[in-house]
């Protein structure tokens, strides 16, 4: 899903495609008691208020600055009919994060009322007017001229360095290829992800999830391992509010230097909980120490940018990410494809689906060809994923062609998928040999109840059962030639 | 009446046919059915299918072969 959705581009979203952000569902999971804590806190409030669609957006701006509640009848009146079922499922979203609370006041029969919560609308107000010292937008640190703290290229260079390695580690894990290693927290999360897992004691192995996971963008990829570390979170008796708090925070914050001043934020005032997350966050790359004692961090371009729409990943050419975002393959009809790139990952990602054969400083020449496209099969990934992949990195050049993937080779990808299932098979029994016909419609008839026939011929007078419905059958049986002969 | 146990194959009548010959070889089919449905041996199917899918690649031309 996302990945047409970074097909179309960002501003051909409407409201109506608009795909909600996978954070959304897991807080709209939590107890009203979680959610309302996590409000007390401005940077929360601001960081979830980015996720929300543009619609829901639009009712919390509308609401904010009232400071009684209005007739639900009110805000209807606004909405044209159209519009009624997207103004609906948005004021269901809020109200399951509790942001908008409706007021149904059933002696007085009046119309419901809408409101925003409490908290929300004073923490909220506060994140955009400023004030208050409760610290949720991170304490910078106090200047320390001993050690200049990093520049953003340097932070930069450090958080493509830890995303990569992850994501390398998980591409590589099949070719025996020795790279360097994530730590144990991070293997671990990849692990409980059901990205990579073990087989029979042997080195971690990635999954098919895992290969679907490589196509996706950066950002899903992040959030998609952040929603695990949430659920871990839960298990390892971690203070969620805590955890998302200092996500939020994370994602408000101010990247490398601002106004010539270097910003850091102090470690002190964090919670135990939060200094306990510092680690793992600096192995996913988030942050950046300069020392693992250190009382100070920055954060990196990864988790300034959680909660926005830029880039998770820097875009200055140096580091060969810069084709990210801009899109860098050029897939011809003839099925070659070209690929500007001379980053080993994307490499290594093109090769999961497409047989390379040259490599050039900036570019890799490959062709999308059957055995390529086979072995992504056989690796689980799905023809459709391949084709999103190549819609979502096309280069912009590509951009001219309507449809931007030559409708032959995203026609072929599909053939190729569908020539791997031209077997079904299905383990049971097949029943035959009946002694009337009476007798076969009687045993298939009691077959067709339990919903365990297969195949039928009424012509040869048998049919295949599923295995888990021999059993009942034998036993109809059974009973039956019992009763007669008995009888 | 009988039960016989087995696996359902549910296939083109190509591969149908590829099938039947590689029964002629070494048989296990237990019961012809239809043109798209055969019922095997139970314990015969992974190695059916990997000889299927041998004689299928014969089939296909490859840019590297």
């Amino acid at each position: 899903m996302s990945s047409t959705k970074a097909a179309k581009g960002r501003d051909a979203k409407t409201p109506a495609e608009h795909v909600p952000h996978p954070l959304l569902p897991f807080l709209q999971s939590q107890s009203q008691n979680t959610l309302t804590r996590l409000y007390q806190r401005p940077s929360a409030c601001l960081s979830i208020f980015r996720l929300l669609g543009p619609l829901e957006r639009q009712l919390v701006m509308n609401l904010l600055w009232l400071e009684s509640a209005i007739p639900s009848l009110t805000m209807a009146a606004w909405v044209t009919p159209e519009g009624k079922i997207l103004y609906d499922s948005s004021l269901l979203v809020l109200s399951r994060l509790h942001i908008v609370t409706n007021l149904l006041n059933p002696a007085t029969k009046q119309s419901p009322k809408l409101n925003l919560n409490t908290t929300f609308k004073t923490s909220f107000r506060q994140a955009i007017t400023g004030g208050g010292t409760s610290g949720s937008f991170g304490v910078p640190a106090a200047k320390d001229d001993k050690h200049p703290s990093s520049g953003v290229e340097a932070l930069d260079a450090f958080a493509v360095e830890r995303w990569e390695t992850i994501l390398h580690y998980m591409v590589s894990s099949g070719t025996g290829q020795v790279l360097a290693k994530p730590s144990a927290g991070v293997l671990y999360l990849l692990q409980r992800s059901r990205l990579m897992a073990t087989s029979h004691g042997s080195a971690l192995q990635i999954t098919s999830a895992g290969f679907q996971f490589l196509l996706h963008s950066p950002h899903d990829q992040l959030w998609q391992l952040l929603l695990q570390y949430l659920h871990m979170a839960e298990e390892r008796q971690m203070d969620l509010v805590e955890v998302l708090s200092f996500l939020f925070m994370l994602s408000t914050m101010d990247l490398g230097r601002v106004r010539n001043c270097n910003v850091e934020y102090s470690a002190e005032s964090l919670s135990d909980t939060q200094k306990a997350m510092l680690e793992d966050l600096r192995d996913y790359g988030l942050i950046w120490q300069r020392k693992a004692s250190s009382r100070r961090f920055s954060p990196t371009r990864l988790s300034t940018t959680l909660t926005s729409s830029l880039p998770p990943l820097p875009t200055s050419a140096s580091t060969g990410t810069g084709t990210q975002d801009q899109g860098f393959i050029v897939l011809e009809t003839n099925y070659r494809l070209y690929a500007y790139t001379d980053n080993p990952l994307q490499t290594a990602v093109l090769n999961l689906f497409a047989a390379l054969k040259y490599r050039f400083q900036n570019l890799v020449v490959g062709a999308v060809t059957r055995d390529s496209v086979r072995k992504a099969l056989a690796n689980g990934i799905t023809a459709d994923q391949i084709i999103s992949y190549l819609a979502a990195h096309a280069h912009p050049q590509m951009r001219k062609n309507n449809p931007l993937i030559p409708v032959t080779v995203q026609d072929q990808i599909r053939l190729w998928e569908l020539e791997r299932n031209r077997l079904k098979s299905e383990e049971g029994y097949l029943y035959t040999a009946f002694a009337s016909q009476a007798d076969y419609e009687y045993v298939l008839n009691y077959a067709k109840q339990l919903g365990v026939v297969v195949w039928e011929s009424p012509a040869k007078r048998c049919f295949f059962g599923s295995l888990e419905g021999h059993a009942n059958i034998r036993g109809f049986i059974e009973r039956r030639t019992g009763g007669g002969g008995g009888g | 009446m009988k039960a016989i146990k087995g696996i359902l194959l549910t296939c083109d009548s190509a591969v149908k046919q590829i099938l039947l010959t590689m029964n002629e070889k070494e048989s296990f089919i237990i019961e012809d059915l239809d043109d798209f449905h055969l019922v095997i041996k139970a314990d015969e199917e992974y190695r059916v299918r990997r000889e299927l899918e041998t004689e299928l690649e014969k089939n296909t031309y490859s840019l590297e072969g």
